[in-house]
């Protein structure tokens, strides 16, 4: 039973990790608080299920795609629509409102665009759902394949940030944007390619999740919450702090799913918000 | 080197340069000198690129500085240690310093630049671990120069490098910007320290509520009356 939690609930955490983490680096590069990122993975997901069911493309061909795509278009929203929103703000700190209000908006047409598409039904597809053994726990396959995307996502992502010259560039912009153009750094490249890798791990993490769960074009939100929830457990902008409350989120979820009753876990999850914003504003691995 | 015409820098209607002609030749060290306010900072953030000018121009080898953004000017060999030195505190002196070789210009020859750093600040060389922001003052501000350093300048621009330091600690950081000073750098500062700074700069520009009020060798003006009342306290330097 406990063992059962346990490793759902790592596999479930895996897709929320790599979620978060693309919220993050939108929000601790681009300053950008981006309220439509689960719509951004809500059009990977129908993509990936159009992909399988209209063309027979493999999910994992079609994720391989997603993650170039959805990286072209955080690049292009971020030139028509954030950009604009950047050089306005300038040094005033208005952004973050701005950016607030305007991915608010964007959430929505979005949403109206997917509901025209595709329709307002729930939308699943049926790959490798037949269980496998873990460690005498039956998980399904198609969960198991998302967990390891979604780890090989992220440790990527993880070590070209700690260990690359565009990892060190990216991060010195995400910690101080007046210090980076001492030593020639171009913030706004640098903002644009940090909201454009957001989008692309929106795009991986969606196309992951479409994979082995059911959802619909007005869902978004939820992924965009969840994500949030993570971010700001893990201390915002904090890479490995996404990552581990990622995994951590996914435990109390299936914990709560599993003991208690599953109508719950969108409670736990707000409930678990709520103590780290009252008790933990910086999060729980606080930096420094 | 570097020539400035006319410059002026305006925060809305208070004006803190007015039309300021300056000079820097290759291999010199050359000083601002003036009272809290006077626009030193102003001048040194214009051509450092953080300040936008009014009006004016400023040529660096012929080439037009204030058409280029502030983050090319790296990769022209300007670098500049701002006020309140600029270091990222949240990372190591290592990265802060691999942070500095990021230009293209500063890219080969990294390693023997960071050799250079470590040897004219050995404590760098110590704390290469150490977060930079939980360092003392006067070892930020070598973390600030030596990332300067690391993007290989040809010219380089300090501003109030020994501010808010300890007596003693402002006196090593002379002493490493004289060993600077001698490796043949282009250097233009901006100090409260005027004494210290005549000691090792070639020329320096007296600055007044955003004019030039005098120029000339330093060795002339640490022996001038009137710059030692207004700015060395009163008496002629030794």
């Amino acid at each position: 039973m406990l063992l059962t939690t346990l490793i759902l609930g790592v596999v479930l955490g895996g897709t929320y990790a790599l979620l978060a983490l693309g919220l993050t680096l939108q929000y601790g590069i681009a300053r950008i608080m981006n309220l439509a990122y689960g719509e951004l993975t809500l059009i990977a997901a129908f993509l990936l299920v159009w992909a399988f069911q209209g063309l027979g493309l493999s999910p994992l061909v079609a994720i391989l795609l997603l993650a170039p795509a959805g990286y072209a278009l955080g690049w292009a929203l971020y030139t028509l629509m954030m950009r604009p929103l950047v050089k306005r703000s300038g040094a005033s700190g208005r952004l973050e409102v701005d950016s607030i209000l305007a991915t608010f908006g964007l959430l929505f047409l979005i949403q109206g665009v997917l509901l025209l598409v595709f329709g307002p039904n729930f939308t699943s597809i049926s790959y490798l759902d037949r269980g496998v053994s873990v460690l005498g726990v039956t998980v399904a396959a198609n969960r198991l394949v998302a967990f390891g995307i979604c780890l090989v996502a992220g440790t990527a992502l993880v070590v070209a940030l700690a260990r690359t010259r565009w990892g060190l560039t990216l991060r010195a912009v995400a910690l101080s944007p007046v210090s980076a153009p001492l030593v020639g750094i171009n913030v706004d490249r640098a903002m644009r390619q940090g909201f454009a890798l957001g989008s692309s791990l929106a795009a991986v993490a969606g196309g992951t999740l479409a994979m082995y769960q059911t959802f619909s074009a007005t869902g978004g939100v939820v992924f965009t919450m969840k994500a949030l929830v993570i971010v700001i457990m893990g201390g915002v902008g904090n890479v490995g702090g996404a990552l581990a409350a990622g995994l951590a989120l996914g435990l109390v979820e299936t914990f709560v799913a599993t003991a208690i009753d599953p109508g719950l876990t969108l409670a736990a999850t707000f409930a678990l918000f709520l103590i780290v914003l009252l008790w933990r504003p910086e999060g729980l691995f606080r930096r420094r | 080197m570097l020539e400035i015409a006319d410059l002026s820098v305006r925060y809305g209607k208070h004006t803190a340069l007015d039309g300021i002609n300056a000079t820097v030749g290759a291999g010199e060290m050359v000083a601002i000198l003036g009272a809290n306010g006077a626009g030193k900072s102003s001048l040194l953030g214009a051509v450092g690129g953080r300040v936008k000018p009014a009006s004016g121009t400023i040529r660096y080898k012929g080439a037009d500085l204030l058409a280029l953004p502030q983050h090319q000017l790296v990769e022209e060999g300007i670098a500049l240690v701002p006020e309140g030195r600029g270091i990222f505190p949240a990372m190591s002196v290592e990265d802060n310093l691999s942070l500095g070789a990021l230009p293209r210009r500063a890219q080969a020859g990294a390693a023997q630049r960071r050799d250079e750093v470590f040897a004219l600040f050995p404590k760098l060389a110590q704390r290469r671990a150490q977060v930079a922001g939980t360092m003392s003052g006067g070892e930020q501000q070598m973390v600030a120069i030596g990332r300067a350093l690391m993007s290989a300048p040809d010219l380089l621009l300090l501003d109030e490098p020994s501010l808010g330091l300890a007596p003693i600690v402002a006196q090593e950081l002379f002493a490493a910007l004289g060993r600077i000073r001698a490796g043949g750098l282009t250097v233009m500062i901006v100090e409260q320290n005027a004494a210290a700074t005549l000691a090792l700069a070639d020329r320096a520009y007296l600055l007044e509520a955003g004019r030039i009020i005098g120029a000339g060798p330093a060795a002339q003006l640490r022996n001038d009356p009137a710059v030692a009342a207004a700015f060395l306290g009163g008496a002629p330097a030794a």
